[in-house]
């Protein structure tokens, strides 16, 4: 009866709170430089389309996150500190941080728990650590670490995970393909450089695979490259782009998914003796329903229809379905696209995405950021663009989402050809700011002209026994008759990085009636009766 | 016109020669670098010497076709193609006899020969080749025909349409369908393919609701149209009207049922509502049916699974995964692989 009565309250709170109503603040934010990523109206090689990620980052531990943007060649990239006042001030210099190079993908933890989030970004070339020196600079930390690369490799997404649970941050980074400028063919030489007839930069197809990284965190500053003995490198024939880690079977251990362009998905299970078994097709995430590999750019993870268990979306190519994977708890999926309304946006192509409750409902909705990867598509005069609008869904409640973007502000309806994106809350007030990284532009930062309706809580987790960062503690909030689930992730959406807080909305419910953590090292903390609409840390027992 | 007989005769040719005359090696020889006035001199004098020097008759004839004689070669052509005991002149007879035929406009003849070639080498890639230009000239000239002859008729713009599709001219393609079924209300098939064409055009909501009435319209011609049924069925899938997409996906199967897409579509969504016992016997019927067919085995291994068969489900995994993987360099490997992304998609 309860979780009837919370279903009635988050629908009648939806039926009479207007809809969100996104407005890109990004340019009087002070996020005005451009990011350069290849051509704009043309793109020679495939170095060109994948773009790159964004982070939501708390950096100096004022409470306030601060915004990370990946650079293609020919800029930096840039950190923007939060001045809380709306403001965000490039402090890339005196951070350390100018770089150059074409970046891919972000991921953050606190790999020596020091207490200060570490930053990883990779590269077409040498990927970085940064070492967070007590919030005031980074350091490149990358050779000391031993995270130099014997090659150049084209590193996309990333995630910080603890895998073997000794309480140090491992390194997952996903790999698309062996690409070099002087060996790659040229548009249309070859049937893989064409596309509706045009001739287009060559790949992926075509072009040489190339295997998935794992690093172990030896707990002394440096990693070892574990990805042939733990199993991952034996996945060969996947495009992996985006990685997301997280507990998909609910044996208390990260688990690894990682979407590739026009090829299988990869779901390496963990076996908990520092080996990894690959089991995307059994598991049924490597495909769609058909059984058909799709082009898979970005992913994330919710407990989207309040049944304890994280699903999975995964966002995909045009003339594709994005994907909507059901978990049955033990870590099989059902693709349930279709049953839950997310069948018919086919034409965009598709990059950032993340679950999040907008309107603090309770029930995660999901934002999508688009954009073709040739610009010459626009030429055709056909309904698939370049640059194109975001897609925003609110969830229904009932494990069905509803297209709402048409009337969920101009942020949304604005075209770009956005890659990254992530969310996280700016000023503390518990309705979600979305960042995104436009290929050639500015970054967009989406924020609501109005607070979310519901009551919200942000939750802080500190590791002690476990990695300090708390990625992969769980959590499980109950307010007004609902529960929901979320896990901490490092990585995920398209090669970016979202506020490491876990964000819940509360829908009407002015308290959470409990709080569970169960923490990487498998304690378990809970709180109890918490007033909403703040943010609450919580920390391990020591 | 030159003919190129050149290119397919030259790997043939010299292990041919170990046993000819030397004339008539020279002769092949300057075949073979171009040199055909020379190259017909010598086979002219190695025929007259031996007129049963089955190498020299031959590579003479493709010298002629070569350098455009084809009124000359063919009757050579012909007879080496028909009863050379020789597998590879009479291959080489043959590619340049559909060539000979072509070049002088009697398609008809070409394609009969090309079939018979088909049906001697069906590995063989220049007979294939030869066959897939042959049949496309045969498809010119017909369109020739009938735009010249029916140019009012509906059917030119349906084939007009279809071209269109083709060219990924999708917008087109609709506008041409639209004319004729202005021009003929009660021609089956042009709803149909109006509708794909538009929801090939566009991904809009609005086009799938323009869609699903052509496909409509379709049914009210044909009410036993299973393809029309099937793609209502898709539409409203996509609209996320499952149970009704379900009712049209039953009636697809109920008028074709060998249908295997419908089949699938009822089976995935049986799975989905946890109805095994009728989905699994339905999915087994598509995969004896269609031993081959990818997202049969899948749908199959998702509903074991779901089952709890996972014995059942590791076998069609295995069958999925020899079809997905194609031992290396395999031909239709190669072919699929063309068709992913391919402007089609």
């Amino acid at each position: 009866m309860r979780l009837l009565w919370a279903t009635l309250a988050a629908a009648l709170l939806a039926a009479t709170q207007p809809g969100p109503d996104f407005h890109d603040i990004g340019k009087e934010a002070g996020l005005t430089a451009s990011f350069p990523n290849g051509g704009d109206k043309t793109k020679a090689y495939i170095i060109e389309t994948t773009g790159s990620g964004v982070a939501f980052i708390d950096y100096d531990n004022d409470g306030y996150l601060d915004i990370f943007v990946l650079s293609g060649d020919g800029g930096t990239n840039r950190m923007y500190h939060n001045d809380r006042n709306g403001h965000f001030i490039d402090v890339t210099a005196e951070l350390g941080l100018t770089s150059s190079g074409w970046a891919e993908g972000v991921c953050a933890g606190d790999y020596d728990n020091d207490g200060y989030t570490d930053l990883f970004v990779t590269y077409w070339g040498q990927n970085r650590l940064y070492r967070n020196v007590s919030g005031k600079r980074f350091e490149d930390v990358t050779a000391k670490a031993h995270l130099t690369e014997d090659r150049v490799r084209y590193n996309t997404g990333c995630a910080f995970l603890d895998y073997d649970g000794d309480g140090h941050l491992d390194l997952f980074v996903a790999n698309y393909l062996k690409f070099d400028f002087a060996t790659t063919p040229k548009a249309g030489s070859n049937p893989y450089c064409f596309y509706r007839g045009m001739p287009v930069n060559c790949g992926p197809r075509g072009l040489p695979f190339d295997t998935n990284l794992l690093y172990h965190n030896k707990g002394d500053g440096t990693f070892e490259d574990v990805s042939e003995r733990s199993g991952i490198a034996k996945a060969n024939g996947h495009y992996s782009l985006a990685v997301i880690a997280q507990d998909v079977n609910g044996d208390g251990r990260p688990d690894i998914y990682v979407v590739g362009d026009q090829t299988p998905a990869s779901l390496f299970i963990n076996q908990g003796d520092g080996t990894f078994s690959e089991e995307a097709v059994m598991r049924g995430v490597a495909f769609d329903e058909n059984g058909r590999e799709l082009s898979g750019m970005g992913l994330t993870s919710a407990d989207y229809n309040g049944d304890g268990r994280i699903g999975i979306f995964r966002s995909d190519f045009s003339d594709e379905r994005s994907l909507l994977y059901r978990n049955d708890g033990a870590g099989q999926f059902d693709d349930v696209t279709m049953a839950a309304g997310l069948g018919h946006n086919t034409r965009f192509v598709n990059w950032g995405c993340a679950f999040l409750d907008f309107d603090n409902s309770g029930w995660k909705g999901l934002v999508v950021v688009t954009g073709h990867v040739y610009p010459e598509v626009d030429r055709q005069n056909i309904d698939i663009h370049f640059r194109d609008r975001a897609i925003l869904y609110r969830n229904t409640g009932k494990g069905t989402f509803e297209d709402i973007s048409e009337r969920a502000g101009p942020a949304i309806l604005a075209r770009h050809s956005a890659r990254g994106l992530a969310i996280g809350d700016i000023d503390n007030d518990g309705t979600l700011e979305i960042l995104a990284n436009n290929q050639n532009e500015p970054p967009s930062l989406w924020k609501q002209s109005r607070p979310a309706p519901g009551h919200w809580l942000l939750l802080t987790l500190i590791g002690t026994r476990s990695n300090r960062s708390a990625i992969g503690a769980r959590v499980t909030v109950s307010a007004g008759g609902h529960t929901q689930v979320d896990e901490v992730h490092s990585g995920g959406s398209y090669l970016s990085q979202n506020d490491l807080r876990l964000h819940f909305g509360l829908g009407s419910a002015a308290r959470a009636d409990s709080i569970a953590v169960r923490w990487p090292s498998g304690q378990k903390t809970v709180l109890r009766d918490v007033a909403a609409d703040r943010v609450v840390t919580i920390a391990e027992q020591p | 016109m030159m003919l190129d007989i050149r290119a397919i005769a030259t790997l043939l040719a010299l292990p041919m020669l170990l046993a000819a005359a030397s004339v008539t090696e020279q002769g092949v020889i300057a075949f073979q670098q171009g040199r055909y006035v020379e190259a017909g001199r010598l086979l002219a004098d190695a025929v007259r010497s031996d007129p049963r020097d089955e190498h020299a008759r031959t590579f003479l004839a493709l010298t002629r076709a070569a350098t455009g004689y084809c009124t000359e070669a063919m009757p050579d052509l012909t007879d080496r193609f028909q009863k050379s005991g020789n597998r590879d002149l009479a291959r080489l007879a043959g590619l340049a006899l559909v060539q000979c035929l072509g070049a002088q406009g009697d398609t008809a003849q070409a394609v009969t020969i090309a079939g018979q070639l088909e049906a001697r080498y069906p590995d063989d890639a220049d007979v294939l080749y030869e066959a897939a230009r042959v049949h496309m000239r045969a498809f010119n000239d017909a369109t020739h025909r009938m735009f010249d002859k029916t140019p009012a008729s509906y059917r030119v713009n349906q084939l007009s349409g279809e071209i269109f599709e083709t060219q990924n001219k999708f917008a087109e393609a609709a506008a041409e369908y639209r004319k004729a079924i202005e021009k003929n209300p009660r021609a089956l098939n042009l709803h149909f393919r109006l509708g794909r064409a538009i929801l090939l055009e566009s991904h809009s909501p609005e086009a799938l609701a323009k869609a699903q009435k052509e496909f409509e319209a379709e049914l009210a011609l044909n009410a036993e149209d299973a393809a029309a049924e099937f793609q209502i069925g898709q539409i409203l899938d996509a609209c996320g009207r499952r149970d009704e997409a379900l009712g049209h996906f039953r009636k697809a199967l109920e008028l074709s049922p060998d249908f295997p897409e419908a089949a699938l579509a009822v089976g995935r969504i049986q799975v989905q509502a946890k109805q095994y016992a009728e989905a699994i016997p339905l999915l087994e019927r598509v995969v004896a049916r269609e031993p081959r067919n990818e997202t049969a085995h899948y749908s199959l291994m998702m509903a074991y699974r779901n089952s709890g068969q996972m014995e059942k489900a590791r076998l069609e995994q295995e069958e999925l995964r020899k079809l997905q993987h194609p031992p290396e360099g395999e031909f239709t490997d190669f072919l699929k692989r063309l068709g992913e992304k391919a402007p089609q998609q």
